[in-house]
């Protein structure tokens, strides 16, 4: 067998790892590098792209649609992050302490339902219950003086509405997280918090916190770049309307180049977004490095 | 006295616990009840049985291509998950236990491209298809599926695979390929399972890739064609319902079956830390 090391040997591994490599080459390399490259042209995908400079890029600031869209995408992260965070936090402290009775098991499969379900599906789901016409929903809302109705055509409330949904459906996706997270903590600390006399709600400062933080960090930048990157729910929800009040970057770059024909500029728009979601992954990795590094 | 306490706690986490159940799955209730209602009586909200019917679901299957949205979808998310279990478990096997020159690098260049989000590159991805002449093809919705986040999960299960089993498949005459398939894949297979479902729900959920991809009706998955209902049939509720329920059943079902794997598999890019 050692003899077979030589030439056709020598290349199998390489043949191994071809197919994937060419698919990220093709697909992800490249769509990266034309992104950037006619970031800086004007380009209706009809004709030849024209190369501008920084054009696009200068355009941006005094668009006043991109700065509303960025406005939105970054009031949207931080509608969604602090709440699904602390939610899912509390959600799973709740569901792990109640674990092994039958109904805790019950709600533990259920919250992942939405989960699973297709962004499409919860959009159109959604849209539906809160037209307007179902007297539960009505009823409940009505408790708070809210009319459902106008959740998502007025543009005061249709990103907020947006957000909620959004929190709704990842929620299960975070408790998992979180609970993995909570049952990774040794017993023996609470017990020892028990013997210095610490109550259950010092227990969850003093003991759950400090020890989850390594997950919450993990969770939280998780949510940030999921929310950064929300499309499917907010065009099944309210298609960036009313008057582009839930237009998030990504909807802005989609209808750019699929409504406006202006790829150059829609790219450009993307490159922002992209450069946005990098500089997070950045940070996300050095506050876990350091995280590791005092443990 | 602690017996009553202890027993006045258990109802009331019991209340909230079917709190948090009623919120998880009442949409999807209501998504069920409607799509049984005829168009007409669809807002009267009596769901005796009598007002109940299977209408929709014999309505929608008479609709233009549906049944050809529905091959579309299964079809693409299952040779996704071919696809990709395929090449990341090669590539993985590759990574994991072969000597070659740059295995580091080359990993690390792969491993980078996790951080490219799918949204962002829609557009130029939409380009090279488009040069390529792939668009409304299964090709465009199948290829850009396997990410290196699947190479990195087949990669990370595969070094586990004790080396002393592959030495020993190897004094037996088992080539690289052979140890591959009967060594390394049944010992890798929970990770297998994990990527599948992962891939699976990833394609059958996918939005906003098939949505530029394919502009020809008979190319669209499922999720387009619900999302076009809206706008033409506005006041069909129920059928509107109906394609939601047949778009949320099969990743439903298989979790029922599958509950553990499915949350272990869609926390899995979670997980990677």
């Amino acid at each position: 067998m050692e003899n077979k090391k030589g030439g056709a040997g020598k290349l199998a591994p390489y043949c191994y790892i071809a197919p994937i490599t060419l698919i990220l080459v093709t697909f992800v390399i490249g769509s990266v590098a034309v992104s950037v490259a006619l970031g800086f042209t004007k380009y209706n995908i009809m004709t030849e792209p024209v190369f501008r400079g920084i054009d696009n890029y200068s355009k941006l600031m005094s668009d006043s649609k991109f700065v509303k869209a960025l406005k939105n995408t970054l009031e949207l992260m931080l509608l969604i992050v602090p709440l699904q965070t602390v939610l899912s936090i509390i959600l799973s402290v709740f569901l792990v302490a109640n674990r092994k009775r039958f109904l805790g098991k019950l709600a533990n499969s259920m919250i992942f339902i939405p989960v699973i379900c297709s962004p499409a599906v919860v959009g159109v789901v959604w849209r539906e219950l809160l037209n307007g016409k179902f007297p539960v929903i009505e009823k409940f809302f009505g408790l708070f003086g809210i009319e459902p109705s106008m959740l998502l055509g007025d543009a005061k409330t249709a990103l907020i509405t947006v957000g909620m949904v959004a929190v709704w459906k990842w929620m299960g996706y975070y408790v998992v997280i979180y609970s993995s997270g909570l049952l990774g903590i040794s017993n023996t600390y609470y017990e020892a918090a028990k013997v210095d006399g610490a109550d259950r709600i010092r227990c969850f400062f003093s003991v759950t916190l400090p020890l989850l933080k390594p997950t919450i960090i993990l969770g939280v930048f998780l949510s940030v770049t999921n929310s950064l990157q929300c499309f499917d729910l907010i065009f099944n929800l309210t298609g960036g309307g009313p008057n582009n009040a839930s237009t998030t970057l990504v909807v802005y770059s989609y209808s750019k180049c699929f409504s406006a024909g202006a790829a150059g500029y829609a790219m450009a728009i993307s490159n922002i977004l992209f450069v946005v979601i990098l500089a997070v992954a950045m940070l996300q990795r050095n506050m876990m490095r350091r995280e590791a590094s005092e443990i | 006295m602690e017996l009553v306490k202890k027993g006045f706690k258990n109802v009331i986490s019991d209340l909230v616990l079917i709190g948090i159940i009623v919120v998880s799955i009442f949409p999807f209730i209501y998504m069920f009840l409607m799509s049984f209602k005829s168009t007409i009586n669809a807002y009267d909200f009596d769901f005796s049985l009598e007002k109940l019917s299977l209408g929709q679901y014999e309505k929608i299957f008479q609709m233009e291509n549906f049944e050809r949205y529905i091959f579309n979808s299964v079809f693409v998310a299952v040779m996704g998950v071919i696809l990709t279990v395929a090449v990341c478990s090669l590539a993985g096997y590759a990574f994991a236990k072969m000597n070659f020159k740059g295995n580091d690098k080359i990993f690390l260049f792969l491993v980078m491209t996790m951080v490219v989000p799918s949204e962002v590159i829609v557009i130029p991805l939409f380009l090279i298809t488009k040069g390529l002449g792939w668009l409304n093809s299964y090709r465009a919705l199948i290829l850009p599926l396997p990410t290196a986040f699947g190479v990195f999960i087949m990669r990370q299960a595969i070094l586990d695979v004790p080396k002393d089993l592959m030495d020993a498949a190897r004094i037996d005459g088992c080539g690289n390929l052979k140890i591959f398939f009967k060594v390394v894949l049944p010992l890798v297979k929970s990770s297998i399972l994990a990527l599948s479902i992962f891939t699976f729900v990833g394609a059958w959920n996918n939005f906003l890739w098939p949505l530029v991809a394919c502009t020809k009706a008979e190319m669209k998955t499922l999720p387009l064609a619900l999302s076009m209902m809206k706008t033409q049939f506005n006041t069909d509720v129920g059928l509107t319902m109906a394609c939601a329920v047949i778009n949320f059943l099969p990743p439903f079902i298989f979790y029922v079956f599958m509950q553990s794997r499915f949350k272990e598999g869609m926390t899995l890019s979670g997980v990677k830390g």
